[in-house]
């Protein structure tokens, strides 16, 4: 969604400058600074207590941050009358958010709509999100992605420029969350800013136009998911899967780097253009046995991993 | 205003939606109501079970003519139950056997002592030294009878006034329903607007919509009103509950008048703002309650809601006018029930300005944000 106009990209969102929040003696957010481009998909990826939700409270004037600036849509969140004139144009999904149980679909929209004034049709909102027939339904009565979808809906009430999705699919089961996906590149392609945070590194590969990845209050990468591949992910391997020591010592013979994992899977890096032909020629020459050959492209996973020594399991640090 | 208009019509649609909060604000008022209502206000003309022992007896075994003379007198006021003691039982032990709660005693020598003018003491055994209506009722209607009895004894007054005048003490004592419907009603403005505001904020803090209604314009001194007038209309529906069991089943007298609905107003505003300040130092729900209930249920008892205030020790009495409850029940009886306008007045302002100084309180500590 890029692509659908150079100009649009010149317009800055949000522009945060050596944001600092300190309890105590931890720094929570350590002097990060970042822009988001108007229309832009900005994902925030870390895993739990890096920072993330600190800084997205910030950024929605809950929080003071201890120095450093920040400025959203041109309004300063440091400034009182900043602070009201971007609560009226942004749309916030706190973190493990849930509306109020007894009150409708409907009824939970319109309060919030309320609390604005004016903004989106209630009714086209909640064709929006898909949930038309349960418009009249209770909240506590609805499924755990239904539920989520109320509550992206309810972000969207103002009709906002920006919005804050604070993990928005953390808890949900994989269908729940393709669902979700699909929902926030729909908003995306209504030219919505959205600011996301999540510790799932395939969610912000596939959702986000520009990653900062964030570990221990400081952003350590930042760029295009496939600029980040490029730069931090490694290089495209070849694996032959279950090919075992005799595999490993036949492609260790020609080519550099061969790794044998511990489930037997034999890993190539792929350095040069004629790396991959001549593997699979050794592998065919001298008949050997595995179970299937397959290129593996790194992901947004294995920057992570190579750029901290360590992976994200269900949000935490391993 | 469209804000807090948004605030009240959501906070009606779930009450009317929640099984549980219906029942707090309806049905129980209406127990409490009929509940003590029936205990108290049924005996229009109560009688006490009492013990007498009458040691001043003659060599015959008939009781003397001042101690017999006293006993009638006990009779006459229709106040008792009289269950006579044979002189033989050890008193104490007879208590104690027969777990009975009072026992008056005519020492020997009493009629002797009356005839020469001496002073003699009866006395009132009482397990254990109770402070409920009943009892204090009952040493007041005992301690008249002695007093009428000291006046035949010394004067010449008839003896036919001992029943006037215990009449009298009777119908001002147990009109109950009078004193115990403003009351409840105190005391329900107060439960459900401490317990209702603080559960209010909690709920919705763990569910994270204060959160997100701290991201939209709202302001914090518009949702407390939001909630505090909510909390308002929840207490002007459980008043009108209680004063209608009050005049249909017993016959309650209400005298309508303009400083009952202020104090009503003001108390049901008052209380839900100080749950507001509650919250605000009382993170966790559980915590939130426990605190709740450190204060609501004390007041409950000292602020006069069950019985007179006159029944208890001065300490108390002195704590009792501190609490907001004490001037919202007296405020109430004085306008409702007794149509003292000039005391209720005062009990107005007082209330009056609680309920603003919390509101104000709590807008300028509740923090929409985050340290």
């Amino acid at each position: 969604m890029l692509k659908n106009g150079e100009t649009k990209l010149q317009e800055i969102a949000i522009e945060v400058n050596s944001l600092v929040k300190k309890y105590g003696t931890l720094a929570a957010v350590d002097g990060i600074s970042f822009k988001v481009h108007k229309g832009e998909v900005f994902a925030f990826v870390g895993p739990n207590g890096a920072g993330k939700t600190t800084t997205v409270e910030i950024l929605v004037c809950l929080r003071n941050p201890t120095s450093g600036e920040a400025k959203i849509l041109g309004f300063d969140i440091n400034d009182r009358k900043g602070q009201q004139q971007i609560r009226k144009r942004i749309g916030v999904l706190p973190q493990d958010f849930n509306t109020f149980d007894l009150l409708t679909v409907k009824e939970n929209l319109n309060y919030y709509k309320k609390m604005y004034g004016e903004g989106m049709d209630v009714d086209a909102l909640i064709e929006l999100v898909d949930l038309k027939e349960k418009a009249n339904a209770l909240y506590k009565n609805l499924s755990g992605g239904l539920k989520k979808r109320l509550a992206i809906a309810t972000t969207l009430v103002n009709d906002p420029e920006v919005i804050f999705l604070d993990e928005p699919t953390t808890g949900l089961d994989p269908r729940a969350r393709r669902d979700m996906w699909n929902l926030i590149e729909g908003l995306k392609e209504k030219e919505k800013t959205i600011f996301l945070t999540t510790h799932y590194m395939d969610e912000a590969e596939v959702l986000a136009d520009t990653v900062a990845i964030i570990n221990f209050g400081k952003i350590i990468a930042m760029g295009a998911p496939s600029e980040l591949i490029l730069k931090h992910g490694g290089k495209t391997a070849l694996m032959v899967e279950e090919g075992g020591k005799p595999v490993y010592d036949l492609l260790s013979q020609t080519l550099s780097d061969v790794r044998l994992e511990n489930d037997g899977d034999v890993l190539v890096p792929l350095k040069k253009k004629s790396d991959l032909p001549n593997a699979v020629l050794a592998l065919d020459k001298n008949k050997a046995e595995f179970a299937e050959l397959i290129v593996r492209r790194p992901t947004l996973e294995n920057v992570f991993l190579n750029l901290t020594g360590k992976k994200i399991v269900e949000g935490e640090l391993h | 205003m469209r804000r807090i208009l948004a605030i009240i019509v959501g906070a009606l649609r779930m009450w009317f939606r929640s099984k549980t909060t219906l029942f707090w604000t309806l049905a129980f008022p209406v127990l409490l109501m009929l509940l003590f209502g029936a205990i108290f206000s049924v005996s229009q003309n109560p009688t006490f079970d009492l013990y007498l022992q009458n040691q001043d007896i003659t060599a015959n075994g008939e009781p003397t003519q001042w101690s017999k003379a006293f006993c009638d007198m006990l009779n006459q006021t229709e106040m008792f139950n009289l269950h006579t003691v044979d002189s033989a039982e050890n008193a104490t032990k007879f208590i104690e056997e027969k777990g009975i709660q009072r026992l008056l005693i005519i020492p020997h020598g009493f009629n002797s002592s009356i005839t020469v003018g001496n002073n003699v003491s009866i006395v009132l055994k009482m397990v254990p030294a109770e402070v409920d209506t009943a009892s204090a009722t009952m040493r007041n209607v005992i301690n008249q009878v002695v007093e009428i009895f000291n006046t035949v004894v010394t004067g010449q007054s008839p003896p036919k006034m001992v029943t006037v005048k215990s009449e009298s003490i009777v119908s001002e004592t147990f009109k109950y329903i009078d004193f115990f419907a403003p009351g409840i009603i105190g005391m329900t403005l107060m439960t459900s607007g401490v317990f209702g505001a603080v559960a209010w904020n909690t709920r919705n803090k763990e569910f994270g919509i204060l959160k997100k209604l701290a991201t939209t314009p709202l302001s914090k001194l518009e949702w407390i009103l939001g909630v505090v007038l909510y909390e308002l209309i929840m207490g002007a529906i459980s008043t009108i509950v209680i004063i209608t069991v009050g005049v249909l089943v017993f016959n309650l007298k209400v005298i309508p008048n303009i400083f009952s609905v202020i104090l009503i107003i003001s108390g049901a505003i008052a209380f839900p703002g100080m749950g507001m300040v509650i919250s605000r130092f009382v993170k966790e729900s559980d915590s939130a309650d426990a605190a709740a209930n450190a204060i609501t249920f004390p007041m409950m008892f000292l602020s006069g809601s069950f019985f007179p205030l006159e029944f208890m020790p001065d300490f108390l009495r002195q704590i009792a006018n501190v609490l907001p409850l004490t001037y919202l029940n007296n405020g109430l009886r004085d306008s409702m029930v007794y149509g003292n306008v000039s005391s209720a007045l005062l009990n107005t302002l007082v209330i009056l300005s609680v309920g603003i100084f919390f509101i104000v309180l709590g807008s300028l500590i509740t923090s929409w944000r985050e340290e």
